[in-house]
């Protein structure tokens, strides 16, 4: 586990005064964690994501490389970014037919607003025993997917108003017929409405996520899908939003968090959350895989948060994904792996034999979802 | 015995140790303890005897042609009859030696908790396995269980040595080594932010001392056992010859456990990886004497153990740290 991760779950049960209180936090987070040496999977696959771990690690503040009498460091099976939800309160201050304005300063606007299939109930899944054919049913937004809209980009300069405006009108006209998200913000930190809050958007495709007591399988249904119109640049790994677009996602976070009590862990980006279910690999799509900017967003930095693909259902990442991703997601990725090796141990299984039971049941699941409803993977942009 | 009332949590913590069962309750923000020992002596039958321990309030059972006097009031009528006490457990387990034991554990209980009709959670401490030797635990845990499961409690288990750290090492987040000595063993455990990642016993602790002891001295167990409770201190210059066995004995305790420490982390690969020294906390009644810590702390420096370790420290409030820790450990799972 990385020594940084360890410090923050340290920091966050100092700050619990209580001591009933801390022990059941520290519970929660390392029940079953397991004093057993770390099972070395063999990685003759990914070389390049041992060298990038290494390498990740050494950048970390207070990073010690361990030595040969050192001994092994249990890990730690359940991290949850945001101990402590604080939803903001912002109401509605104005409304008209082509927008609202929003107490924080957020403004929508509803020109491109349609209708999709309603949001009646989506499943989930107890996280401490998943039983594919025992869900639960739910029907209000659980959280909220950031996305990238890959579309053509030009110079964000006064000169390019009109194209600007040309390509992002065209974006929205796009997003409106696939009905591919919630909500736009283009380029000049507008924010658009375009699938109701009351639908389903074809924004997540085959998606897994969790947090500390469910787990969420296909997201469309229960996470609202907000799309930035940028792209990822060619020679440069990643996409960017500027400032404008920045504090419009903050002020809309910030109104659909308070509007559904979303958890701040529950705000998560689509590299983190996108499957292939058949190549069981995640990070099929890889838009803000490792830059997103949770903080100025008012979150926490939910790419520490590790991905219940890998954990819950065996999912594995591959060279693309690999260079695709920042930095900063692999904290995550390295704790996913921490919370399979060490449920392996405590079932007494493998690494692989653990992998194949969660992946049996990911199928499962996807084949109840799948009976139940015809959960599909759009071919918009990401 | 301790009853509910409004300003009682409904859990429970039971530290079930081979010389005494304390019993732990959280009223308000205190905690309350009542202990009894764990053993029982019997005296012949007589109506004149029966009666006066009723008017008395002995705790007692008439069996057959006997009477059974349990719990604390045992050490004095055994002292009175110069007869050795009887043991419902031995190293930290129901005593197998002893027909008796499941009857008069479950009548000690009994004497502790009243039997409740609330399912309160009830966690109760049990021994680690004996350093290289196998996990023979299973029976012991399930009678207990069972006992107490009967008497209407959810109940579950705690290491006994994490008990101690739970008790005590909130200040850590539940990192550190906590080690209990008691009658029958001495319970190690080390956690890891509150996962305990290493746990044993010694099977020599303070009933090893007071037979040892005994054995050169003449004396009965028993009562070597009440004066080293009553007057026994480390560092002195011992002119008294049962003073000298305990030194003697208390001594190699003291080796058998740092030994075994020794062991126990040379050979794991469990141990957290950590910067920071572990915190060591000492507790149990044979823990009590003065300079005891020190003791422990000279023999430990010399033995140079493989993990930094700092700050080794006396619980708070020894004999109950245990029951304390299984408070705790109930209460966190409410």
């Amino acid at each position: 586990m990385p020594l940084n991760l360890r410090n923050s779950l340290e920091s966050r049960a100092s700050r619990i005064q209580d001591p009933i209180e801390r022990l059941r936090y520290l519970k929660s987070r390392a029940a079953r964690a397991v004093a057993q040496p770390a099972i070395r999977r063999p990685r003759k696959k990914f070389p390049l994501v041992c060298l990038a771990l290494v390498f990740i690690s050494l950048l970390i503040p207070g990073y010690q490389a361990s030595t040969g009498t050192e001994q092994i460091v249990p890990p730690f099976p359940r991290f949850q970014a945001g101990a402590a939800d604080v939803y903001p309160n912002v109401w509605v201050v104005e409304k008209r037919p082509e927008f609202e304005v929003y107490s924080n300063g957020l403004r929508i606007d509803d020109r491109y607003a349609v209708s999709n299939q309603g949001r009646l109930f989506y499943p989930v899944f107890q996280r401490s025993a998943i039983d594919p054919d025992q869900p639960e049913w739910r029907s209000e937004p659980a959280g909220i997917v950031y996305h990238t809209t890959e579309s053509d980009q030009v110079d964000f300069e006064v000169g390019q108003n009109g194209e600007l405006k040309r390509i992002g009108k065209d974006v929205l006209t796009f997003v409106r017929r696939n009905r591919c998200y919630h909500f736009v913000i283009d380029r000049f930190g507008q924010v658009f409405r375009v699938v109701q809050e009351s639908d389903v958007a074809n924004h997540a495709g085959y998606s897994v996520w969790a947090d500390d007591k469910v787990v969420y399988v296909n997201l469309n249904g229960s996470f609202l899908g907000i799309a930035f119109e940028t792209q990822t640049q060619r020679g440069q790994d990643l996409p960017s939003a500027n400032p404008a677009q920045i504090r419009s996602a903050r002020t809309l976070t910030e109104m659909l968090r308070a509007k559904y009590r979303i958890s701040a862990s529950n705000c998560v980006t689509h590299a983190q959350v996108s499957v292939n279910p058949r190549k069981m690999l995640i990070g099929y799509h890889t838009d803000w895989a490792g830059n997103f900017p949770f903080m100025e967003v008012g979150l926490s930095d939910n790419y520490i948060a590790p991905p219940a693909s890998i954990s819950a259902f065996g999912f594995d990442y591959d060279p693309v994904f690999v260079h695709a991703t920042g930095v900063r997601i692999w904290q995550g990725l390295a704790l996913a792996e921490d919370e399979l090796r060490a449920e392996a141990i405590a079932g007494g299984l493998t690494v692989p034999q653990y992998r194949a039971i969660l992946q049996k049941k990911y199928k499962q699941i996807i084949e109840t979802l799948k009976a139940a409803s015809a959960d599909q993977e759009t071919d918009h942009a990401t | 015995m301790l009853h509910k009332d409004k300003t009682t949590d409904s859990a429970v913590g039971l530290d079930v140790g081979t010389s005494r069962i304390c019993l732990a309750q959280r009223v308000g923000e205190e905690y309350q303890y009542e202990t009894q020992l764990n053993a029982f002596v019997t005296i012949p039958f007589s109506k004149i005897t029966e009666s006066v321990l009723q008017k008395e309030a002995v705790p007692h059972s008439v069996t057959g042609s006997e009477i059974v006097v349990h719990g604390n009031e045992s050490d004095r009528f055994a002292d009175l009859l110069n007869v050795e006490t009887r043991r419902t457990m031995d190293k930290g387990l129901l005593n197998p030696a002893e027909p008796s034991s499941l009857e008069m554990l479950r009548r000690i209980m009994e004497s502790l908790l009243e039997r409740t009709t609330e399912r309160r959670r009830l966690c109760f401490t049990v021994p680690a396995a004996p350093l290289g030797a196998e996990d023979n635990l299973t029976y012991h845990e399930a009678t207990l269980r069972q006992v107490l499961s009967e008497m209407g409690y959810q109940v579950k288990s705690i290491n006994e040595g994490l008990a101690v750290v739970y008790s005590e090492l909130e200040s850590s987040n539940y990192t550190g080594i906590g080690i209990s000595c008691g009658g029958g063993l001495c319970n190690v455990c080390v956690a890891y932010l509150s996962v305990p990642v290493l746990s044993f016993s010694i099977p020599r602790a303070g009933d090893y001392i007071d037979t040892s002891a005994a054995a050169i001295t003449g004396e009965r167990a028993n009562r070597v056992r009440i004066a080293k409770e009553d007057s026994f201190h480390f560092n002195g210059h011992f002119a008294d010859k049962l003073q000298q066995a305990l030194s003697v004995y208390y001594d190699e305790m003291i080796q058998s456990l740092v030994g075994g420490m020794k062991q126990a982390f040379s050979n794991s690969r469990n141990l957290p990886r950590s910067n920071r020294p572990l915190p060591i906390v000492l507790s149990g009644g044979t823990a009590l004497p003065e300079g005891f810590r020190a003791r422990f702390e000279k023999i430990l420096v010399e033995a140079e153990l493989p993990i930094s370790m700092a700050d080794i420290r006396m619980a708070a409030d020894p004999l109950h740290t245990s029951a304390k820790g299984a408070l705790v450990a109930a209460l966190a799972d409410e």
